[in-house]
């Protein structure tokens, strides 16, 4: 496939001073699923389902609270994910800097540590994916190092300098890389322009990536992007998985319509099921397990390959998928 | 100076006691900390903890008036519609993918929230007894951040309706908390006057004595005092800034002039969601400690005095007891 060339390119300087393979086995293997036009099952939310258990996100609980989120893990494993991802979303330096007027304030009033804290958090967030793996058993489940934007995610205004994107994807990557992640899911993106950042990093690291976008109601992407404009802006650094999530079901749908005129590359889908009820999740029952394989369905008729799930979805989701999909697409 | 009174009909002014003890040079009491201490008593900070713990909100009120508060906040800081809204797209997006309604929460909870208070006044039978409830509004966007201060016009407009909303709502006064740049403490002041309640405002100081903003807070002062603030305070920063900061209004000819200091180190959680009023290490300032340095401020001539994030009804009572 074409992206295996132009990553080796990109971090052949990188690649040459660490001596990494450029893929693991791990991903090799799913990579080449993909290539066969196998249906690849992604796993459902993580921060709603912890909600859902009884549990408060406001620490993500990756340290605190290592048994649940393992056990959130290890049941997206038993539903029949391929991929799952890590409890780190909106993990980055910035989530904590933007609290404070600046670094100096941040030091002066702020809690001990906290500009190391995102990359602890990483490691640990990696680090319960990891142990729900080993406790499966299934060693062939890929673990995608869940990033979102650096500013708020439903806020494309709000992206930082194009120079201070670069340096902290570098960091926050470099975080995920070092903590045994197999690919990164940049996921919740609201435009081109910063997926752009964060895929050149990515390949810079060495690690492979996927990219999930938020779409809004008109098939276009949240920052009014149209599919031709984010195949362009992507020219060059295209994810090998091109996803939409953090929408509504018919909203998904619809872009993935509109993105299947425009581009031929693997692509994916995970909508949220209920309403975004900061800073919590409501749940509503409008796609119980049964309609949301229907509405999976859908997305595979319009070229998805990648399904899964978004905020509000359950391992009940994850399962309805992967009984109910066909095991490949038709290509 | 007009003295504008914020009596409607049959409503006693509870404001007057208060003015009338700052006139006679004696010092008013204020409330302490008031997300840290919701947050300390076990609730999950969602909507302020006023939908799901109306009681234990009121508890607050009623917890800081037994330990002697002349002055109680509402529990409404950085509670505006911004404050939901700025986690979406925009309103659509909102409307989109959001619960129903929720562009009215801020309004209704800003409401709630000065009912508690007002509550919690008549339940400790303090109404008619000095006690005044101050409508507590914190800048439009994150108080640490001036830079994200929105435009004198926009300033005033979300400023004028959130003072409508504590007006009606039964608030006595504004206190307008952790202001961090001038031009939005203007907009915010004039708002409050042409409402016709009295308005308190207080700023956040650096360690170098200025606004966050980096504007001097002696200029902030005099901008205040000509806009018609009967007191000028700081807060939301260490003690020993706090004092310095003190210092300075003194300085620059002050003439009610006040202080509550934060305690503890500033911890916001993991995730993004804006205000979350999470302080850690509060232990290192009990009471006797924060005591100290309020008669630090004393001394320099602060008149208003009480405790912000982090500090406590036994903070308050030691203040009570030993100033």
């Amino acid at each position: 496939m074409a992206f295996e060339g132009e990553q080796a390119r990109g971090s052949r300087r990188r690649n040459r001073i660490h001596g990494h393979s450029l893929v693991n086995k791990r991903y090799a293997n799913l990579r080449e699923r993909i290539g066969r036009r196998e249906v690849i099952i992604l796993d459902g939310a993580i921060g709603s389902e912890m909600l859902r258990r009884g549990l408060t996100w406001e620490s993500h609980k990756v340290e605190s609270e290592p048994a649940a989120i393992r056990s959130i893990h290890s049941d997206y494993i038993r539903a029949g994910a391929d991929v799952i991802s890590t409890n780190t979303f909106q993990l980055a330096r910035r989530s904590y800097l933007n609290h404070f007027a600046d670094h100096k304030h941040m030091r002066h009033i702020g809690a001990k540590g906290l500009g190391k804290r995102a990359p602890a958090l990483i490691r640990e967030g990696v680090a319960r994916a990891r142990e729900a793996r080993d406790q499966a058993g299934r060693p062939q489940v890929c673990i995608a190092g869940a990033m979102t934007t650096l500013d708020w995610c439903f806020r494309p205004d709000q992206a930082p300098s194009q120079r201070d994107m670069r340096a902290e994807y570098r960091e926050t990557i470099g975080a995920f890389k070092k903590a045994g992640v197999d690919l990164m899911l940049f996921e919740t993106f609201n435009s081109s322009r910063e997926a752009r950042v964060a895929l050149e990093a990515a390949r810079e690291a060495g690690v492979p990536a996927w990219v999930g976008f938020v779409c809004d109601w008109k098939g276009r992407l949240l920052n009014g992007e149209t599919m031709t404009q984010v195949r362009k802006g992507l020219r060059g650094v295209e994810p090998d998985v091109l996803l939409f999530n953090c929408a509504p079901v018919p909203d998904v749908t619809r872009a993935l319509g509109e993105l299947a005129k425009v581009y031929d590359r693997p692509v994916g889908a995970y909508a949220h099921v209920g309403r975004f009820d900061p800073p919590d999740w409501m749940f509503t029952d409008e796609y119980p397990p049964e309609k949301y394989l229907a509405a999976a369905s859908r997305w595979l008729a319009r070229g998805a390959q990648v399904v899964g799930g978004c905020c509000g979805t359950t391992p009940m989701h994850i399962e309805a998928l992967k009984q109910g999909l066909p095991k490949t697409v038709s290509s | 100076m007009v003295r504008v009174l914020s009596g409607q009909p049959g409503k006693p002014m509870s404001y007057e006691p208060v003015r009338d003890k700052l006139e006679r040079g004696e010092t008013v009491l204020l409330d302490g900390g008031i997300g840290t201490e919701i947050l300390r008593r076990g609730v999950y900070w969602r909507c302020h903890g006023i939908e799901q713990h109306p009681e234990i909100v009121r508890q607050v009120h009623l917890d800081y008036l037994a330990a002697g508060a002349d002055v109680i906040k509402t529990n409404t800081f950085q509670l505006n519609r911004r404050a939901y809204l700025n986690l979406f797209h925009g309103l659509e997006h909102m409307r989109h993918i959001g619960p129903p309604d929720l562009e009215h929460k801020a309004r209704k909870l800003v409401r709630q929230a000065v009912e508690l208070a007002c509550e919690a006044r008549r339940l400790a039978g303090r109404e008619g007894d000095g006690v005044a409830i101050a409508g507590v509004i914190s800048p439009l966007e994150h108080s640490f951040r001036p830079d994200l201060s929105p435009s004198p016009k926009a300033c005033r407009a979300e400023h004028a309706e959130i003072v409508e909303q504590m007006k009606s709502a039964g608030a006595d006064f504004i206190l307008l908390e952790s202001m961090n740049c001038l031009h939005e403490a203007r907009a915010a002041c004039e708002a409050v006057r042409a409402s016709g309640l009295p308005v308190w405002v207080s700023f956040t100081v650096c360690e170098n004595g200025r606004l966050l903003s980096n504007e001097p807070l002696g200029k902030a002062l005099q901008a205040m005092r000509r806009l018609g603030a009967e007191v000028v305070l700081a807060n939301c920063a260490p003690p020993a800034d706090i004092t310095k900061a003190v210092a300075l209004l003194r300085y620059h000819g002050a003439r009610h002039f006040g202080a509550f200091a934060h305690i503890g180190r500033y911890d916001p959680p993991s995730w993004k969601f804006g205000f979350y009023p999470r302080f850690s290490g509060t232990e290192a300032f009990p009471p006797e400690r924060y005591l100290k340095a309020a008669r630090r401020w004393k001394k320099l001539g602060a008149q208003v005095i009480g405790g912000c994030c982090g500090t406590t009804p036994d903070h308050i009572r030691a203040l009570r007891d030993g100033l």
